[in-house]
């Protein structure tokens, strides 16, 4: 592997690594307290309750 | 091999290897609607299409985040190698199996609206400032679209008219294309996931991926500290280069070099691949030739040029044994150009 190709890999994921990790972070922090799935049609949710 | 558009062929091995593959994916599939349907709590009621929505989510995801192991994990283990020559078949799998996935969402939660499924799901959910609101089917719909063009020009064709720096560039969008999908999940099945099977699994692979990728390209961008031997650099004592392998050596400036053993021969090529950029040192001597890794591509140890009617050439650099010792001159030759090897038990 090129040495330029392995330069621009480290640097890619030296910064889509943390950025992945700390909205993983976010997102298991962030969660509702009764879980929901908001993105679904209000219709779904209340016909699947 | 490397003549016109048909670089990488079947053989029975990678036929044997999509079998496991096809066979694998069926057993993960059935396996997983049954535990899924074995485990439900009473009063819960799963339509089968969500077990299949979610089994070919997870499996999508897991198989992408072996194939974004396989490399680093090839550098650190021999084991690993043969995914590497398989790794493209892997890919496209990977992304016929979240084409099926999509079509699923598309279908269960877009399809019975008046609105196209395609345009619904952009439009039905307009949360983009709230986390646990956000639109993250959006997500995984761009992720599937890198995973399209990267599985439309996987095939040699697109390598050879794009150029393999062009090609590889654009390859690395799968990189981006699996932010995307750790985002998907975070924000979508974590969100409203009560099982904490979800979260582990996402945290694990998310890590382990990055942490492969972080160390293993760390290493590989070391240079080899070992000049010696007026300017020549240092390879390793004899007993240490195994038959039919390579150990690569790292200059200060200038591509890595592969230095092979093959029985009591010593030679040295560039550590590039003329395909792809595949790492040669990383395979090994297969009827002779220098054998890549990743697409079998192969060159004589003895010019670096590919066999006939193959004409790819790399570049070939001195060798010489001092003390049981094998060194490299870091000046390369022209692509192609012969160089005598060295030869085990004639040193000076």
């Amino acid at each position: 592997m090129k040495r330029a190709h392995r330069r621009t890999h480290f640097a890619i994921w030296a910064v889509l690594g943390p950025v992945m990790l700390w909205l993983l972070v976010l997102a298991v922090q962030n969660r509702p307290a009764q879980p929901v799935n908001e993105s679904l049609p209000d219709a779904l949710i209340e016909e699947a309750r | 091999m490397s003549h016109d558009y048909k670089a990488v062929q079947w053989t029975p091995f990678k036929k044997r290897f999509d079998l496991w593959m096809l066979g694998g994916i069926a057993v993960y599939l059935i396996g997983f609607v049954a535990i899924t349907y074995a485990s439900q709590p009473q009063g819960d009621s799963l339509a089968p299409v969500q077990a299949l929505i979610r089994a070919t989510g997870t499996l999508a995801f897991l198989l992408l985040t072996f194939i974004l192991c396989i490399g680093p994990m090839a550098r650190l283990t021999d084991r690993f190698k043969p995914f590497l020559y398989n790794r493209r078949h892997l890919g496209v799998t990977t992304f016929l199996v979240a084409l099926v996935h999509a079509g699923l969402v598309l279908m269960w939660y877009h399809g019975f609206s008046e609105t196209n499924a395609l345009v619904s799901l952009f439009i039905s959910n307009p949360r983009y400032e709230s986390l646990h609101g956000f639109p993250f089917e959006v997500l995984g719909f761009v992720a599937l679209l890198i995973m399209f063009l990267m599985a439309a020009t996987s095939h040699d064709f697109w390598n050879a008219n794009l150029g393999p720096g062009l090609w590889k560039a654009l390859h690395m969008g799968v990189y981006f294309a699996y932010g995307l999908l750790v985002a998907h999940i975070a924000l979508g099945a974590i969100q409203f996931e009560k099982s904490p099977i979800y979260v582990t699994l996402l945290a694990l692979s998310a890590v382990t991926v990055v942490g492969l990728h972080l160390v293993t390209g760390m290493a590989g961008m070391r240079p080899s500290d070992r000049t010696a031997n007026e300017g020549w650099l240092k390879v390793a004592p004899l007993a240490e280069m195994d038959d039919a392998r390579a150990k690569i050596v790292r200059p200060v400036s200038g591509e890595a070099i592969a230095v092979f053993r093959d029985g009591n021969k010593i030679s040295a090529v560039s550590n590039v691949c003329r395909h792809q950029g595949g790492p040669l040192g990383e395979g090994k001597i297969v009827d002779g030739c220098i054998t890549c890794p990743w697409h079998g591509f192969q060159y004589r140890m003895e010019d670096g040029q590919s066999p006939p009617p193959f004409t790819e050439k790399i570049a070939t650099y001195a060798t010489r044994i001092v003390d049981d010792v094998v060194y490299v001159n870091p000046d390369p030759n022209a692509p192609g150009t012969p160089q005598a090897p060295s030869l085990i038990g004639a040193e000076a």
